[in-house]
């Protein structure tokens, strides 16, 4: 098995590793890198709980050969507080019941903390539409989708998170889509 | 390896042992999107799903194409899977290919041969089973201008989850004469056979007349015939044909509203 | 998963018969079949490379005929294969059915197919769709040789 030598940064920290060729990312970073904070899943590339960000990026650690991180940017869980200082998303997270068990909570963080770059006031729509890719089994999702409307407003329950809740009244069958995604163009 | 969503999973199951993988992301010129002269779209091979679908040239191009890349998955999976290798995959149940298809959408493929050119709409020949030669790989996939008059859709019905494969999708143009009479019209869906399905017979049976609810709904029936699908997770081989007729229904009332 | 495929042939059923008997000649008939060989009375080994998409399976196996009666033009067949790269298997057990209508005779085959460890990950759609495919070629195949 050929091996190659990857230098990258991890949460702002150069590193540089040789690894086979045949290695996935979630197996670097947790067992590499000791950066266990990104938790494997299902492996497939369907729950999220191992979102990662390169460069960036929302993507699936499990999924992505760790060459492709080569000359790139990689952020964990571990890289979003900073100098010990929690993010306005993290401290929605604790304050909302955004985590029960917290297995999920790394790449719910990480996704919601990808999902406020792309979109800085997200309504309800974008953040159902973002966050569908995070399985949780533990806390029914209404204080996860907190997180990003307490999160952008900085901090405290402001803005229109306590609205965007009470619209949430569903279940998570109901969030996912008993509707079609559709789209018209008329010239 | 495109961006390799298919390719490691694949791995991983144990059931693709290669003796060497090269990756395709290093080379130079295979990710752009861009309006041609023409005003028809280019998209590289290697440009991610999640670039097409926040991309304003494709956007512009037409929405409907924006949709059915947007479809896909969630976003991690849209950020790291390409055109080009889902295009290669040729999973039937895919959102990409039926809309590209409806669009008259072709491949332009190299090899130590040199370049050709191929329609989408043929490039799949079975489940997971192109037309590719083993040394053959997509460089760029190239849209035509679309005529003015012409309409687009892309329904996508899932009853489970809204990151799921469809049960049925349905991507489908249609563009009116200057009497109202259906000039040209394109129907491709997803999932409900080996490859996608273009329905031909439900094509041929409105074109030249005017699309009332009532020929829409005849022809919409013809779709039972067309497509082949399989009991699966997703629903029994009679639900989806059943779904297929629905769906090409309401999408050509979409196109005709 | 079970599925039925017949096929017509423009011939007696003993001619039928005789063809489907011979063993080898007729494992040939099905496609990605390779080195057949008898091992004991009734008793068959052999070879099938199955292809989807970029995966190739080799299924290294034995064929069995477990039972045959040429008056009633009935035979039952048992094959177990695995792919040791791969790591998964596969059992079929087949009833061929012969019936003879005016001058040509119906050849049906019933099969019982259980898939077994890694190749259950194509899905059962898949899985089906080329077992459909091999039988069909196999019972299109035999009428044509049967024709020569």
């Amino acid at each position: 098995m050929s091996t190659h030598r990857l230098r990258f940064t991890l949460n702002g920290t150069p590193r540089e590793l040789e690894i086979a060729a045949d290695r996935l990312l979630i197996d670097v970073i947790r067992d590499d890198c000791g950066a266990t904070g990104t938790k494997l899943g299902c492996g497939v590339g369907i729950c999220g709980t191992c979102s990662v960000l390169v460069d960036g990026e929302l993507v699936s650690a499990c999924l992505v050969p760790a060459v492709f991180v080569d000359g790139r940017s990689l952020t964990t869980v571990e890289g979003l507080a900073q100098d010990g200082e929690l993010t306005p998303l993290q401290d929605a997270f604790i304050r909302d019941g955004g985590f029960q068990c917290g297995i999920c909570t790394p790449g719910q963080l990480i996704a919601a903390t990808a999902l406020l770059r792309e979109h800085p006031r997200p309504d309800g729509r974008e953040i159902r539409d973002w966050m569908m890719g995070n399985l949780c089994r533990c806390t029914g999702y209404y204080g996860i989708e907190r997180g990003p409307g307490g999160g952008a407003v900085g901090g405290g329950l402001g803005g229109s998170a306590p609205q965007v809740c009470r619209e949430l009244r569903l279940s998570r069958a109901a969030l996912a889509g008993r509707r079609a995604r559709s789209s018209h163009a008329v010239r | 390896m495109a961006g390799g969503t298919a390719t490691v999973l694949l791995m991983r199951q144990g059931l693709l042992r290669p003796a060497h993988v090269v990756s395709l992301r290093t080379i130079d010129g295979l990710s752009g999107i861009a309006r041609t002269p023409q005003g028809g779209l280019r998209i590289g091979a290697m440009a991610t799903h999640r670039a097409v679908e926040r991309s304003d040239a494709a956007r512009g191009y037409s929405p409907a194409l924006v949709d059915a890349f947007a479809s896909v998955a969630t976003v991690r999976i849209r950020n790291q899977a390409t055109v080009g290798g889902n295009l290669a995959h040729a999973d039937p149940a895919q959102d990409p290919p039926p809309m590209l298809a409806a669009l008259n959408a072709t491949i332009t493929v190299r090899s130590p041969r040199g370049e050709r050119t191929e329609a989408v709409e043929t490039l799949a020949v079975d489940h997971f089973t192109t037309s590719l030669s083993h040394d053959e790989v997509i460089t760029s996939v190239l849209l035509p201008p679309i005529l003015p008059g012409t309409r687009e859709v892309y329904l996508k019905f899932l009853p489970q989850t809204a990151d799921d494969y469809a049960t049925v999708s349905v991507a489908a143009t249609l563009r009116f004469a200057d009497d109202a009479t259906v000039a040209d019209v394109r129907i491709v869906l997803g999932a409900v056979g080996p490859t996608t399905i273009r329905a031909k017979r439900v094509e041929d049976a409105l074109r030249g007349a005017r699309p009332t609810p009532e020929r829409i709904r005849d022809a919409a029936a013809l779709v039972r015939d067309e497509v082949d699908p399989l009991d699966d997770l997703r629903g029994s081989a009679d639900y989806k044909r059943e779904m297929a007729r629905v769906w090409t229904e309401r999408a050509l009332a979409a196109l005709t509203r | 998963m079970k599925f039925t495929h017949t096929a017509t042939v423009a011939a007696s059923r003993d001619r039928v018969w005789a063809k489907l008997m011979d063993i080898p000649a007729a494992a040939r008939c099905v496609p990605g079949v390779a080195s057949v060989r008898a091992a004991g009375s009734d008793k068959y080994l052999g070879t099938l490379a199955v292809q989807v998409g970029p995966v190739r399976l080799v299924l290294d196996g034995d064929l069995v005929v477990t039972a045959r009666d040429e008056k009633a033009g009935t035979a039952s067949v048992k094959a177990d294969a695995k792919d040791s790269r791969v790591g998964g298997a596969i059992r079929a057990t087949m009833a061929l059915h012969l019936s003879e209508k005016e001058d040509e005779t119906e050849l049906r085959i019933a099969t019982d197919l259980a898939v077994m460890g890694r190749i259950g990950e194509f899905g059962q759609a898949v899985i089906k769709r080329k077992a459909d495919q091999l039988m069909q070629d196999f019972a299109d195949c035999l009428a044509r040789q049967v024709m020569r």
